[in-house]
Parts: C-alpha cells; structure tokens; sequence
C-alpha cells in the first residue's frame, strides 16, 4: 500500500531488500533514515548511539525483510517497530548511563521536549484529538513511555507517584485511547 | 505464562508503547508468531501510535552512513563480524539474545542477565513511612560524606526494605530530594532504591532488587523532584558506603 504522506511504497522497498537489492535499503534509510534518527536520538539521547541505532534496525530489516508479510501490516509500521525496538533495547542493555553522562541535566529541566512530542500531531491528528483529553498525568505517563523509552518505574520517579498509581495511569491512558481512536 | 491471561488489546498497546518488561517482552514476542489476533491487536496498536513518529523532527544523516552501511552489508555477505549482531528470528526482536549479544556492551562489564532485568524492573517507591519500627537488618552500611562525616545509616533486609536514618542534620537544598541508590552489581550501573523528601527515619521499598549482600555499595544524591529523571545519580552526592553483616 501507498504511504499517502511520502508517497512511497514502502512494501515495495521491502521487498527489494528481501530481493538483496541494495538500493531499495538505500532508499529506505534517505527517505526514512532521518526521522528515524529522530525518533532514536529522543530515546538515546547521544547522536552516536542514535546512529548505531539506526544502522543496526537498517541491518536488520535487510536481514528480515523476507519475513515481513504486508497482509499482516503496513511495511512503515513494520520499520519503525524495528528501529524503535532497537533503541529501546539499546537502552535497556546499558545505553542509557552512557546516554546519560553527557547530557544529564538536560531532560530534567526540560520537560517541554514532551509537549512538543504530541503538540506536533497535526491539528486534524485524531490521537492529539484523543491525547488531549486524557489527564495530564496519564497522557504524560503514556509519552514518557512511547517517546523516551521509560520504564514505568522512571515515569514514576519523574511523576512522583507510586508505582501502582502509575500503572493504573498507563492503562486507563490506554483504554481512553483505544475508546477514543476505535 | 505471565501474560497468558492478559487482555489482549492492553497487551499489545503496553508491547508496543515499550512498557513490558523483559519477561513479557520475549512472552508476547513469542506468542505473535501464532496468535493471528494477537498481532491483529499489535498492528492495530502500532497504527495508533505512528502519529508519533511521523511527527518526530527529523535528524540530518550523519556523512558516510550510507558506506558504513554498506560495509557492514559486505561483511554480513562474507560471513564475517556481522554474524555476531544479534540474531532475532521472525518476529521483530528478541529481547533475550540481544541481551546477551550486548551484555558486557556499552559500559557495563560483568552486568548479568539477572541484573539487568532487576535493573529495568527497579523502582523506587518512597512509602514515606515516617516510622519508629526496626527491621531485621540483614546488613548495615553508614555513609559516609566527603569529608569523612557519618550522614547516614542504611539497613537492608532479605526482602529489599530498607531503613535509612539520617544521622545528624542534613542540609537538603532548597527545590531537591534525597534518593537512596545502590550496586547490586559491584561492576554494574547503580539502581534507585527510592527517594524520600525529609532528612528523618524512612522506610524505602525496592522492588526487583536482589536481596543486599556485604560490601554493596549504597549512595544519597539530591535529585529534582520525583528522583533523578534517568534513573541514574545525576546530583551531588550527600554520603556513600559499604555494607556490613551485623554481629
């Protein structure tokens, strides 16, 4: 299927890499290579470590494109679960006190970084139209989540909240989505 | 199974929003390789968060990518280094041999499987208990400030409750709170225990933590409000010290 925004087909692409053709690869990374960094950098934080990242998912979408199936789902959500699993793996094997060191104090004075995350869904997105009629505390609790990778201990540090608290937060935030996006 | 009698829509959303723990990760990684609804709910879930992404602010690629790319695609050609990148199987990632493809990676020699999983799962829960009852401490650490001034005595027990006295007065500055860490792992990053707001006798419990064992490290940072944001110590250190067996 079309990516309606690109216009790219990113099945097609995939395919191609499934067919070890290195240009459709190629294709993919200048098309979608510098979201995706993107995307990396806000979990990673350190532009280095998002590179890795990003060379690695590119890696391994080369490596599985054969078993990626577009009846099962669309090839651009297949890519990004796959740089964002990447990432976050990253970052739960050890990245982050190396992604930490050198810009420590930066995240935690700046929660705006958050805002801007969902602020950014266009006007007509319907998950900022369902985002913005959480409560704060859950939809901080979800972003914290999906756009820096935290835990739900971290999102209940950062919130000062129990735990529990917290995880009930993350599924009732949930729930209303699902409500609010069926 | 831990996730076998899960509601599968909030499965798959807390799968993919990246809120399942190592554990469930690899579970429900396993279980989309056969359940068609399962991945119907993912996919669904995946869709409702695109939006995100697509509206990431992009990052120039940095130069050359596409060479070391390149080179890396030669190298898994020729059989070579990129044999050893993690291999994942069909579905999209397997938490587990990542995991132990990386550990030892990225700063962290010697940090286990087991601790690594402690250490994401960490939390730290202040109860804030303002109590008067004694644990049954399985060990006793004092730490120790800078300038050789006891500030604080820690004691653990067998299942991670922890008793810290502050000893003498403590100066917290002003806009930050006390956080409690430890290394479980001599060589490993150090975890949050908790954090707790006044200088006085708290009860912290940490849960996914290995019971405290002698000689491990434990450590008072001020951190912002809520703890430290990266879940490592990020703010000046208050006292630090070792643990002992009491006799």
């Amino acid at each position: 299927m079309m990516d309606k925004v690109s216009g790219m087909d990113h099945a097609e692409l995939i395919a191609g890499c499934a067919r070890k053709d290195r240009s459709a690869l190629r294709s993919l990374m200048e098309h979608e290579g510098p979201k995706m960094l993107g995307i990396a950098r806000r979990i990673l934080r350190r532009a280095d470590l998002a590179e890795d990242a990003l060379q690695d998912a590119l890696i391994q979408i080369w490596r599985k494109a054969g078993s990626f199936d577009p009846s099962r789902g669309s090839g651009r959500a297949w890519i990004y679960a796959i740089l964002r699993n990447r990432s976050l793996n990253m970052l739960r094997d050890g990245s982050r006190e190396a992604a930490t060191e050198d810009d420590r104090l930066e995240r935690q004075i700046d929660g705006s970084e958050l805002n801007d995350a969902w602020e950014m869904l266009g006007h007509d997105s319907e998950l900022r139209k369902c985002l913005s009629e959480l409560e704060t505390d859950k939809r901080s609790a979800v972003l914290m989540s999906y756009v820096w990778g935290y835990t739900h201990g971290e999102i209940a540090g950062r919130l000062s909240a129990p735990l529990g608290t917290v995880k009930a937060w993350v599924r009732r935030g949930l729930t209303s989505l699902r409500e609010c996006m069926s | 199974m831990r996730t076998a009698d899960r509601d599968l829509a909030e499965l798959a959303d807390e799968f993919v929003i990246g809120l399942c723990d190592p554990e469930e990760q690899r579970e429900v990684e396993q279980r989309l390789e056969n359940e068609a609804d399962l991945a119907a709910h993912v996919e669904l879930a995946r869709q409702r968060f695109a939006a995100l992404d697509a509206a990431t602010p992009e990052e120039a690629l940095p130069e050359g990518l596409w060479t070391r790319i390149t080179r890396r695609l030669d190298a898994l050609e020729a059989g070579g280094a990129e044999s050893q990148e993690p291999e994942t199987g069909a579905t999209v990632t397997d938490l587990g041999a990542a995991r132990a493809a990386r550990s030892g990676g990225i700063g962290w020699t010697g940090f286990t499987a087991v601790t690594a999983v402690a250490a994401s799962l960490v939390l730290a829960i202040a109860l804030a208990w303002n109590v008067l009852t004694a644990v049954d401490p399985k060990v006793i650490a004092v730490l120790v400030s800078d300038d050789g001034q006891p500030v604080a005595m820690i004691e653990g027990t067998q299942d991670n409750t922890t008793l810290v006295t502050m000893l003498g007065d403590t100066d917290v500055p002003a806009g930050t709170v006390l956080q409690l860490w430890t290394k479980p792992d001599p060589d490993g990053p150090p975890v949050s225990v908790g954090v707790f707001d006044e200088p006085q006798k708290t009860v912290l419990e940490a849960m996914g933590l290995p019971a405290p064992t002698v000689d491990q490290l434990y450590e008072i940072t001020f951190e912002q409000p809520g703890g430290s944001p990266t879940g490592l110590p990020t703010g000046p250190i208050l006292g630090k010290g070792f643990t002992k067996e009491p006799n």
